[in-house]
């Protein structure tokens, strides 16, 4: 061959401004052509020469900019077609080309269809809870406001503290007080026990309280000095209880042994801010039974205020706080230390909920990444497949970008179908997930519901999914080399690397899913192995609140409960009864700040806070808490006796640490000095993983409460016990209603139930994610495997065993699995640190649940890998060189 | 192609018109076209490589023109030339641009913007 000229060598150089495609397709007759135009000018001489080259690279420089420009998609199909004839005709191509091929089309439609279905379900409750806004007139401008003590925040409120900043406050339009408490209904049936709210008539007006029938309370009506007897009642009652009575208003009704008049009706659910059920009735604050309840220095009430607008929770705090400090100046007995912290409605509305439900939508929407993963997976095996059709339609005119549209249409119309039904599914699914989750979120069941937002965020998730899991194809198609693959005769190993990519991140989301689900199984099992401190089997508790009317001395209130609980000891099934103030895990308990005796009594605010709980005889042996030292309350502790008390352990190590505490003496509050005389084992009392508390038991005689919960040690079932300890509280007093009739291992139940529903389902979204994630991965390696059937037959034709063949297939898979493993330990470990405040008895980075995930993934990932593994190994050499 | 209108096509640009005329009487491969484009235009378009394969490649895919299957070409003929020859719808295209260029020239001529030769 001739040796190349210089010149010549340098156009072809000069060549690669151009597109590759274009060169490829042209370099050899333009290098003839410039040959020729060179080879004449050589006559001319080398000036000739020099003008031809010039011109030349000229014209190369000129072209090059519009050949590229011609690769983007705007100038790709001339002649120039309207948008809407290619939609169309893309939209009839994809159809046709899904219709082709059934089994793909339903399979992945099915697969996005799940995916879309479950987070269009998960999406409903988010909507209805943290989207929605609030059930009041204005919320964003409603707020609560806190009492703070020291380091203590989430105190009540002080009443004489709210009247203040009422009065002085810059940053309000209206600020109330409330207070929840159940209420005593009598004179009707039976005595009946409803849910109660003592409120202000600007409480009222702040939310927005309305009411179908009468009027809401006037201030004049709710102010200490000129409280009237007046109620609302809400719809509820007003048709279940009073049977939709035309002539409710103005009818008196008898709350906690007083006459109140109705004057209002309330709006159909209106609900108060401060308490997730709609309050039966409502009364103004001055009719609160606890009489030192509004006193200052006693905390207890509930503050909620709607901001002037435009004020910020900021300004609103430092205006309350400014007035505290006043305050303390003014009071410096009740209250140094104190404060006021402004939270918004919303906050503390849906706080609690808003970490599960984001860790549910974050689950769900990792499940659909990895079906969509999956689906463009399929896809891409497809494209192999495809490529030839493909690449004839590219010969035929169509550019790279046209193909890359049209693939990428079909890939959107598929998600659509799978949206469709997965709206559909969303349909089953939120029913489903509103039966599990909805005691435990903070609004109506029925709210929860597919509605106009919800379905958008379904389509908006179904062109999203439809565009992520169509653009590696897409992407794929429009960077293929189309020459290359007409000639080839298969598309072979075409997509090998995005596939397996996908499929690395399949398993890495599924491992972050089974990693949390795992966190989230620890921690339930954890819980559920809480000691409690006593004994919940066979236990029932009740509550009854006694009328402050009927029962107005401690002796009164004593006399009725040593009767009520000396008759229910008698009924037979009964084994032993007794009274709490408290019953663990209903909620209720009061803590008091403790000074010991002879010890310097510590600043304001910094006192170890103790739960103080009255309870009668046998409360601990009912209860089955041990007593560790010293003696049980007696039936001989009574007021006028030596005023004593009982301690836990923990109290007892942490006061007097290595010493007994026996003889001891302590107070708690303004209460008189008791005398330790015993000792007994830790319980859990509001929750189950609550760090434990100091408690303190003191005999109920010598500080009768009418408020009282009762514990009961039956037989056999303790529900079947709840109506003959009915009769025998209404044999002492026929008035009094009780209520609240639980069985404690129920109650027990229930504090996990809601770890319970949230780990289910990160675990059924793990599992299914895991599924596909490993359907993924025997997909790939099988098609890597078809394709490479050739090669294996050539190896085994070779002498290479059935046992080479497996280890060969097997160690690719594992090459997948070991990144997979490494980036979803990773990703793991963020996820867990999301989990972090669902957690209880595990760490975030819990090595063992990582290591067990991690091998159960790989295990599982691994068998998916035999199995092509093995049909590779059994590959007979004859017919598979002859196949090809 | 099918479903686009010829009119879509218009103006020409100076190349594609030559390159069709130069297409209009015969199948050439592309020098051939660029040497009777020279002649065509008495060297004053003078079309270089880049030009000419880009131009051919705009025109293959706007179906002005297409290549001739192999078995047609003349026997002796370099493998690697392709021959290319004008569409029936390149054959519309260019006679409406002459069509076009025509009436241009008669308003030219009635407003006596054409001179005779050696009028300036």
């Amino acid at each position: 061959m001739r040796r190349m000229a210089l010149p010549e060598r340098v156009y072809r150089l000069a060549m690669t401004i151009l597109p590759p495609d274009f060169r490829e397709r042209y370099a050899d007759e333009m290098v003839d052509f410039a040959r020729t135009r060179l080879r004449a000018a050589r006559e001319l001489g080398a000036v000739a020469v020099m003008r031809e080259s010039a011109s030349l690279l000229a014209d190369l420089a000129r072209s090059a900019p519009s050949l590229w420009f011609e690769e983007r998609p705007f100038a790709v199909t001339p002649p120039q077609r309207d948008d809407m004839d290619i939609l169309v005709q893309d939209l009839k191509f994809g159809a046709r080309a899904l219709l082709r091929r059934p089994a793909f089309t339903v399979v992945a439609a099915l697969t996005l269809a799940l995916g879309i279905g479950a987070n269009t379900a998960i999406f409903s409750l988010v909507n209805a809870v943290l989207i929605r806004p609030l059930p009041y007139k204005d919320p964003g401008r409603l707020v609560l406001v806190w009492g703070t003590q020291g380091s203590q925040n989430n105190q009540g409120v002080v009443y004489a503290d709210y009247v203040d900043w009422r009065r002085q406050n810059h940053t309000f339009e209206e600020i109330g007080a409330l207070r929840g408490q159940s209420v005593n209904l009598t004179g009707a049936a039976t005595p009946d026990r409803l849910i109660g709210n003592f409120v202000s008539a600007s409480a009222l007006r702040a939310f927005g309280a309305r009411v179908e029938q009468g009027r809401i309370f006037t201030d004049r009506e709710t102010e200490l000095a000129t409280m009237a007897p007046v109620a609302l009642i809400s719809h509820e009652t007003w048709t279940m209880r009073f049977g939709a009575d035309a002539a409710i208003l103005g009818r008196q009704i008898v709350i906690n042994g007083t006459s109140f008049t109705v004057i209002g009706v309330l709006a159909p659910r209106m609900p108060t801010p401060m308490f997730s059920e709609t309050p039966d009735v409502m009364v103004p604050i001055g009719y609160y039974p606890n009489a030192h309840g509004l006193d200052r220095g006693t905390r207890g009430i509930a503050v909620v205020g709607r901001l002037k607008p435009g004020v910020t929770i900021d300004a609103a705090q430092r205006d309350l706080q400014a007035i505290e400090q006043q305050l303390a100046k003014m009071y410096p007995t009740t209250n140094a230390g104190t404060g006021a912290e402004v939270v918004s409605l919303r906050d503390y509305t849906v706080g609690p909920t808003k970490a599960p439900l984001y860790i549910l939508l974050a689950a769900v929407a990792a499940v659909l990444l990895i079906a969509c993963a999956n689906v463009a997976n399929l896809q891409l095996a497809r494209g192999a497949s495809r490529a030839r059709e493909l690449s004839v339609r590219a010969a035929l005119g169509a550019g790279r970008m046209r193909i890359a549209r049209q693939l990428l249409t079909e890939s959107v119309m598929l998600s659509l179908v799978g949206g469709i039904s997965g709206a559909g599914l969303a349909f089953v699914m939120t029913k489903g997930l509103v039966a599990l989750l909805s005691p435990l979120m903070p609004v109506y069941p029925d709210t929860i519901r597919v509605d106009g937002v919800v379905l958008l965020f379904a389509l908006v998730v179904s062109l999203a999914t439809g565009i992520l899991f169509g653009l590696p194809p897409a992407w794929k198609a429009s960077r293929t080399r189309l020459t290359e693959t007409l000639r080839t005769r298969i598309g072979g190993g075409l997509h090998v690397r995005t596939r397996n990519s996908l499929v690395v991140v399949q398993l890495a989301l599924s491992l972050a899913l089974l990693a949390s689900a795992g966190l989230l199984t620890r921690s339930l099992l954890a819980l559920e192995h809480v000691d409690p401190g006593f004994d919940g089997e066979n236990l029932l508790t009740a509550q009854f609140r006694l009328s402050p009317s009927k029962y107005d001395s401690p002796d009164k209130i004593w006399s009725m409960f040593e009767r009520t609980i000396a008759e229910i000891r008698a009924l037979p099934g009964v084994e032993s009864a007794a009274l709490v103030r408290a019953s663990p895990l209903s909620g209720n308990g009061e803590s008091y700040p403790a000074m010991v005796e002879g010890r310097p009594a510590p600043r304001a605010g910094e006192a170890p806070l103790v739960v103080v709980n009255p309870v009668s005889t046998d409360y601990f042996s009912t209860m089955r808490i041990p007593l560790l030292a010293g003696r049980d309350v007696a039936s001989t502790d009574r007021t006028g006796t030596l005023p004593v008390v009982l301690v836990n352990r923990s109290y007892a190590e942490r006061t007097w640490p290595g010493e007994s505490p026996i003889g001891k003496r302590v107070k708690f509050g303004d209460d008189d000095w008791r005398t330790v005389i015993g000792e007994v084992g830790d319980t859990r009392h509001y929750s189950l993983n609550e760090s434990q508390l100091l408690e303190a038991y003191i005999p109920y005689a010598q500080r009768p409460q009418i408020f009282t919960s009762l514990v009961v040690r039956t037989q056999g079932t303790p529900t079947d016990m709840v109506k003959p300890v009915q009769q025998a509280i209404w044999r002492v007093d026929r008035d009094q209603p009780v209520w609240r009739f639980r069985s404690m291992e129920r109650d027990l139940a229930a504090v996990v139930s809601s770890s319970k529903v949230s780990m289910l389902l990160i675990g059924l979204f793990a599992l299914v994610a895991l599924l596909v994630a490993v359907v993924g991965i025997y997909g790939v390696l099988s098609y890597t495997m078809a394709q490479r059937t050739h090669e294996v037959g050539i190896r085994i034709a070779l002498g290479a065993d059935a046992g080479r063949v497996r280890r060969m297939v097997i160690g690719e898979g594992l090459q997948l699995i070991g990144v997979a493993v490494a980036i979803g330990l990773v990703a793991s470990l963020g996820a867990a640190r999301l989990l972090r405040s669902q957690l209880y008895g595990v760490a975030p980075h819990d090595v063992v649940t990582f290591v067990v995930v991690s091998v159960a993934l790989a295990g599982v990932a691994l068998v998916a890998c035999y199995l092509p593994a093995r049909r590779a190994s059994r590959v007979d050499p004859m017919v598979a060189l002859r196949s090809e | 192609m099918p479903g686009s209108s010829p009119k879509s096509q218009l103006p020409l640009t100076p190349a594609v018109l030559y390159i069709l005329l130069a297409l209009a009487d015969a199948e050439r491969h592309g020098y051939a076209i660029a040497r009777a484009v020279e002649e065509a235009s008495s060297g004053d378009v003078r079309m270089g490589p880049g030009t000419l394969y880009g131009s051919i490649q705009r025109m293959l895919r706007s179906s002005l023109i297409e290549e001739v299957p192999a078995r047609r070409r003349p026997a002796d003929d370099d493998e690697r030339r392709r021959y290319y020859r004008i569409t029936t719808f390149g054959r519309r295209v260019l006679d409406l641009e002459l069509q076009r260029l025509g009436r241009l020239i008669r308003v030219a001529h009635d407003k006596r913007l054409l001179g005779g030769p050696g009028v300036a």
